[in-house]
């Protein structure tokens, strides 16, 4: 009834029908586990992505479970619910999240965690783990921000660390056991699920603090493992997922069909979190990818095939596979398409091969335009590369070109920031080997720069705001030359980022006050920097102290008892280099660097030309 | 080249699919098909189709057209079966059949709609045109027959898109009330009436 009278009233309500093409719409089982899974932002953002929809025909694929899809509605349609007392539901079975057994999140980006809480009170599920009844549902974490969720440890049961498609079947089991066994004796349950390899379970934690702030130790209780260890699967060739994924009804903001051709980088790039916590790389067998790609689209109806991962340039077998694709896709008016590109020519040229049907924006990040500043992050580019690639692809066609920078890395000075405008200003005067590339559109974005957990960057500071202002002063000034249009990242934006990122448990009040009074963050006309520091405020936390305090060597991270493979000594060495600027290589091309992400067994580096 | 009418219906939750919407499950649904489809070409090619004109959000439809180009021989069975399990559960294809040479193009003839609108007091038929010319919003429409026969719409159907009003009659022998936009007026609609 609510359907037929009120949906109408909202924006896209295409949004809220759970009638997609592919969706599985099992109906909730009485003994088996029945899960909900939530992407924390809208629609349009949580259909885009690839984690959840494996996950969802993992469980789905078994006979005794079900899964379920929610987002996190738009404001209208939040305010309509609340309105008539509706309570979030999954979209497919229109059940409320209350009734599921489990409600999985994924946490991908700090500036979503108010989604979350505002998700949990939509669903009207207790906010606080702790105060949740043996009837609740179960709310599990995972995700990138799984390595550091201490911000939002409080409101989650437990999380999952790495890949989850295999772990999600021992606790689908788990689930189905104690389900069965009348759901009793919540704690115990959780106890249990502590022991399977990859689960974290915050409440059987506890950190204990100095006078100043810092954690002077975690203390694991009742046996729990410490620390927890990331899952990884060794082989990605035995795990081909997602084959029928949901297509979503309105336009989402990756709108196409993902083929995720490797998993982890070893490029070893210091500021990348997903560099670090992915590793090792995993490649799949170019065969099993062109069969599967094809049946991807087949299975869709979809106009764009995305050849994902973290670099697909650096996949082993690239040009083979693409050429294979693109050569049976392109009868069928379907574009093969590379979204994150090495900047050099070898991926301009492949970018140019594969992408003969269509030529969107090419997208290039440099990162740094300093050879000083490259040397610290270690990405090897030359402004020569740089040049090269952006003449490449001017001669192939392209007039739109993006490029990313960042600002505020370590031991970055204000010429760093100025080299970035003189390196543009270079494209533009001579990018077309030599001379100025004629009509070319250059779209420069710079970001601010978020030190993260699990990566060499842990120890370093951020930048302060008007630090942050005064690198935009210099590139608002620099940057106005014809043809280049620049946008930067909101500088209270990237500094909650970076409050969140490297929090403690302490914020997990501030989290929820900021929640009550608002939530889509991530979104710059609900995002109110106010409202965050009002909550830190009234909780006696110092922003600062968590943005632009250098970490000393024997701090103990919030994050310690988390374990992301590779090892504190491995980053700590890291960031000596990075500040004495000495290059560390890939050791897909050179020796072990012995990060600790392997386990010189079943998991190492994989590559399909079948080397290790 | 042919080419060839889908005719389709959308109701149910699908009803509140946007014209937008419905175009993109569509050419997802005719991608799957196996027809050979033929695109435009330009840097971002598209199939080659067209549509009946937008329905408003929340109206349903039994029959809604689109046309296609395809090369060589469809088998126009194998087609309708395919894009069926490959469109959302509201939606389905009834019929598709080869344009013959003199049919004009969809958009020449798609000229009126004929709407079921039933409310508390019973069922109605209203006609309104669809193009340009004298074409109206269906919601001024609806919002006219509240005022003069306080009829609540409860749920409206379109039913049909016709090239003329005699067709329409020809259709449908109860009473027809025609909206015209120009005068914003509502009108009961008779044999003889100009295309």
């Amino acid at each position: 009834m609510f359907f037929k009278r009120d949906i109408g009233q909202v924006s896209k309500p295409g949004r809220y029908l759970g009638i997609e093409v592919n969706a599985r719409r099992k109906p909730l089982s009485a003994s088996g586990a029945n899960c909900v899974l939530v992407y924390p932002d809208v629609y349009e953002i949580g259909m885009s992505h690839l984690g959840l929809a494996i996950l969802y025909e993992e469980i789905n694929d078994r006979q005794d479970s079900m899964a379920d899809r929610a987002y996190l509605p738009w404001v209208d349609m939040q305010e309509l619910m609340e309105r008539k007392g509706i309570p979030l539901f999954g979209l497919e079975s229109r059940v409320p999240l209350g009734l599921f057994d489990l409600v999985g999140i994924t946490l991908q980006h700090e500036l979503t965690y108010a989604n979350v809480l505002r998700i949990l009170s939509l669903a009207g599920i207790p906010l606080r783990s702790a105060e949740r009844r043996d009837s609740d549902p179960l709310v599990v974490g995972g995700g990138p921000g799984a390595y550091n969720p201490e911000p939002v440890a409080d409101f989650f049961d437990f999380l999952l660390l790495g890949e989850g498609e295999e772990v999600i079947h021992e606790i689908l089991d788990a689930v189905r056991e104690w389900k069965q066994a009348g759901k009793k004796d919540r704690g115990g349950f959780l106890r249990r699920c502590a022991s399977i390899p990859g689960v974290y379970v915050p409440s059987l934690y506890r950190v204990h603090y100095r006078a100043d702030g810092t954690v002077s130790g975690i203390e694991p209780l009742e046996g729990a493992p410490m620390p927890v260890r990331k899952r990884v699967v060794a082989d990605l060739d035995q795990k081909v997922k997602p084959r029928r994924p949901p297509v979503p009804l309105v336009e989402s903001v990756h709108d196409r069909c993902s083929l995720e051709i490797f998993r982890g980088c070893t490029r070893g790039c210091r500021f990348c979190q997903a560099g670090m916590v992915y590793r090792p790389v995993r490649e799949r067998s170019e065969d099993l990818l062109h069969g599967w790609g094809r049946e991807l689209v087949s299975a869709t109806g979809c106009d764009e095939l995305s050849l994902s991962s973290l670099s697909s340039a650096d996949y082993t077998r690239i040009i083979p596979l693409a050429e294979r694709l693109s050569r049976d896709l392109e009868r069928k008016g379907v574009a093969v398409s590379l979204p994150s590109l090495r900047t050099d020519s070898f991926s301009v040229e492949l970018a140019s091969r594969v992408g003969r049907i269509r030529k969107t924006g090419l997208t290039l990040a440099p990162e740094v335009a300093s050879p000083r500043l490259r040397a610290v992050i270690n990405k090897e580019l030359s402004d020569r590369d740089l040049l090269e690639a952006v003449g490449a692809a001017y001669r192939e066609g392209w007039r739109k070109m993006k490029l990313y920078f960042m600002v505020g890395l370590p031991g970055e000075e204000e010429g760093d920031v100025e080299a970035i405008c003189g390196l543009v200003r270079r494209i533009m005067r001579e990018g077309d080997g030599g001379g100025p590339p004629r009509g070319l559109r250059l779209s420069v974005s710079v970001s601010t720069f978020v030190p993260k957990p699990h990566t060499p960057f842990q120890w370093a500071r951020q930048i302060s705001l008007p630090e942050t202002a005064r690198r935009h002063f210099i590139l608002k000034e620099g940057l106005r030359i014809k043809g280049v249009t620049w946008k930067w990242h909101t500088r209270e934006m990237s500094y909650l980022e970076g409050v969140l990122a490297r929090g403690d448990r302490r914020l997990g009040p501030v989290v929820e006050a900021a929640a009550r009074e608002g939530c889509l963050d991530n979104w710059s006309e609900f995002f109110s920097w106010d409202r965050w520091r009002r909550a830190l405020e009234r909780y006696g936390l110092d922003p600062a102290w968590y943005v632009e305090r250098e970490r000393g060597e024997e701090e103990i991270f919030p994050w310690e008892h988390l374990s992301a493979g590779v090892k504190r000594s491995f980053l700590w060495e890291e960031y000596l280099k990075a500040l004495r600027g000495e290059p560390t290589p890939d050791c897909r091309y050179a020796d072990c660097m012995d990060c600790g992400a392997c386990d010189g067994k079943e998991i190492v580096n994989r590559l399909a030309g079948g080397g290790r | 080249m042919k080419r060839i009418l889908v005719k389709y219906y959308k109701k149910g939750d699908a009803a509140f699919l946007s014209h937008r919407e419905t175009m993109r499950v569509l050419e997802r649904a005719l991608r799957r098909s196996g027809a050979d489809l033929v695109f435009t070409s330009g840097f971002h090619p598209r199939v080659k189709m067209s549509f009946s004109p937008a329905l408003p959000l929340g109206v349903a439809a039994e029959a809604e057209y689109l046309e296609a180009a395809v090369e060589g021989e469809p088998d126009l069975e194998e087609m309708i079966k395919r894009m069926n399990d490959a469109l959302p559960e509201g939606m389905g294809v009834t019929s598709l059949q080869v344009m013959p040479g003199y049919m004009p193009k969809l958009s020449r003839w798609a000229r009126y709609g004929l709407y079921r609108v039933e409310g508390g007091n019973g069922t109605l038929h209203l006609c309104m045109r669809l193009d340009g010319e004298g074409g109206g919003r269906l919601r001024d429409a609806l919002q006219l027959l509240k005022e003069r026969w306080g009829v609540e719409a409860e749920a409206v159907t379109r039913v049909g898109i016709y090239a003329s009003r005699d067709e329409i009659l020809e259709e449908n022998p109860g009473k027809v009330y025609f909206y015209h936009a120009g005068k914003g007026e509502l009108e009961e609609m008779e044999g003889s009436g100009a295309g």
